[in-house]
C-alpha cells in the first residue's frame, strides 16, 4: 500500500509541468476516481486547506491525501513521490546548465524566454484577480502590496504578518 | 555555515508563501536576489523559465536549482527540505483540525485577506521582472504574442516556453 502511494504520487510529480495548479486535476483523478482512496468531498476540503496554507499547493495536497490514506508514513511516501521527479530533473539540468550557460544559443533562447516568462506570470495574475473577490473598493490593498514589494523591495513577510493580525482584529470587531 | 543559512532562508520562503506558485516568486526573489544576493536578476529569470519547463511545483524547482548553484547536490537537497518543512508541519496540524478551524470567523477572515494579498504579490513579481525582460520592440512583441496565446487561446505554459526558446535561438541576438 505504501509503495502504491509512492508510485502514484511519483507519477503525478513526473507528469505535471507548469506548477501546482496544473497538478490538481491529475491528483484528483488518481486518488478519487482511480484508487478511491479518498472521497471527493474530503479531497475538496483538503484542497481548500492546501490553498490556504503556506507552501506549494501540490506538496500540501499530497501531504493531506497521504495522511488521509495511511497516516504519517503515507504522508511521507506521498510527499517523497511528489518532489522526487522535480528534484532529480532540476539537479540534472543544473549540472548541464553550468556548462552551457555561456553559449550563444542558450543566450539567444533567453532573449525570447524572458519576455515569455513575464507573460506567464501576467496571465495567472488576471485569473487570480477575478477569483479573489477583487472590486474597486478593495483594489487599493493588492495595489499597495504590489508597489511595496515590487518597487520598494519590502519583504512580503511583514505584509503577511500585518494582514493576519488585521484580519483577526476585523473578525473580532 | 552557508548551508544552515540556506536551510533557514528556504524554511522562511516555505513558511511565508501563500497563494501558490506565482505568489511565491516575489518571496523567493526578495530572499535570494535582494537580501542574500545568492543569484543575480538574470539568473532569477532563468530559474523561473526552467522551473516552468520541468515537472513539479515552482517552489521546489527553484529551491533545488538555487541550492545546486550555491552548494552542489547537498545544497539542493537542503534548500528543498527547507522549503517543504513548513508545509509538512502546518499541513499535519491542519489536516487533523481543519474541519473545526474552517468554521471560525477569524480563520475565514485571514484567508479572505490573504487571497487578496497574493494577487498583490503576483503583481509585485510581475513589476520586478518586467523592467529587465521587456525593453525593446522585439521583447514587447514576444510578450504580447505569448500573453494572448496563453490567456485567450489557453496554450499551456510548457508549449509556450519551448516555442519561445526555439524562436529565440532562431531570431534572437545574443
Amino acid at each position: 500500500m505504501l509503495w502504491r502511494i509512492f508510485l502514484t504520487f511519483l507519477k503525478i510529480g513526473a507528469f505535471t509541468i507548469g506548477g501546482g495548479y496544473a497538478m490538481i486535476p491529475l491528483i484528483k483523478r488518481e486518488v478519487c476516481s482511480r484508487h478511491g482512496w479518498i472521497t471527493e468531498d474530503d479531497f475538496l476540503d483538503g484542497l481548500a486547506a492546501a490553498q490556504s496554507c503556506p507552501g506549494p499547493i501540490a506538496v500540501n495536497i499530497s501531504i493531506y491525501t497521504g495522511y488521509h490514506v495511511r497516516g504519517k508514513l503515507g504522508m511521507l511516501m506521498a510527499l517523497l513521490g511528489t518532489i522526487l521527479p522535480s528534484t532529480v530533473s532540476i539537479i540534472i539540468i543544473a549540472m548541464l546548465f553550468r556548462q552551457y550557460t555561456d553559449q550563444a544559443l542558450v543566450k539567444r533562447a533567453f532573449t525570447a524566454l524572458n519576455p515569455a516568462v513575464v507573460a506567464l506570470i501576467a496571465v495567472p495574475l488576471i485569473q487570480m484577480a477575478q477569483k479573489s473577490g477583487l472590486v474597486w473598493k478593495n483594489a487599493w490593498f493588492p495595489l499597495s502590496v504590489a508597489i511595496l514589494v515590487g518597487v520598494l523591495n519590502v519583504s512580503p513577510v511583514y505584509l503577511i504578518l500585518l494582514t493576519i493580525v488585521y484580519a483577526v482584529y476585523e473578525a473580532h470587531k | 555555515m552557508i548551508l544552515l543559512q540556506m536551510l533557514i532562508t528556504f524554511f522562511k520562503i516555505g513558511l511565508f508563501s501563500f497563494g501558490g506558485g506565482y505568489a511565491i516568486l516575489a518571496m523567493i526573489r526578495q530572499e535570494v536576489v535582494i537580501s542574500n544576493a545568492w543569484i543575480t536578476e538574470a539568473e532569477f529569470m532563468q530559474v523561473v523559465a526552467i522551473s516552468q519547463m520541468t515537472p513539479g511545483p515552482i517552489a521546489i524547482n527553484a529551491a533545488t536549482f538555487i541550492g545546486y548553484q550555491k552548494a552542489g547536490i547537498i545544497g539542493s537537497l537542503i534548500c528543498t527540505f527547507g522549503v517543504i518543512l513548513p508545509s509538512l508541519i502546518i499541513m499535519l496540524i491542519i489536516t487533523v483540525s481543519y474541519l473545526k478551524l474552517k468554521k471560525l470567523p477569524w480563520f475565514q477572515q485571514i484567508f479572505r485577506r490573504l487571497r487578496l494579498l497574493s494577487v498583490g504579490l503576483i503583481a509585485a513579481a510581475l513589476i520586478m521582472i518586467m523592467g529587465n525582460a521587456v525593453q525593446d520592440w522585439y521583447s514587447i512583441g514576444i510578450f504580447t504574442v505569448c500573453f494572448v496565446a496563453t490567456w485567450r487561446f489557453k496554450l499551456n505554459p510548457f508549449t509556450m516556453l519551448i516555442s519561445a526558446a526555439v524562436f529565440g535561438m532562431l531570431f534572437g541576438s545574443g
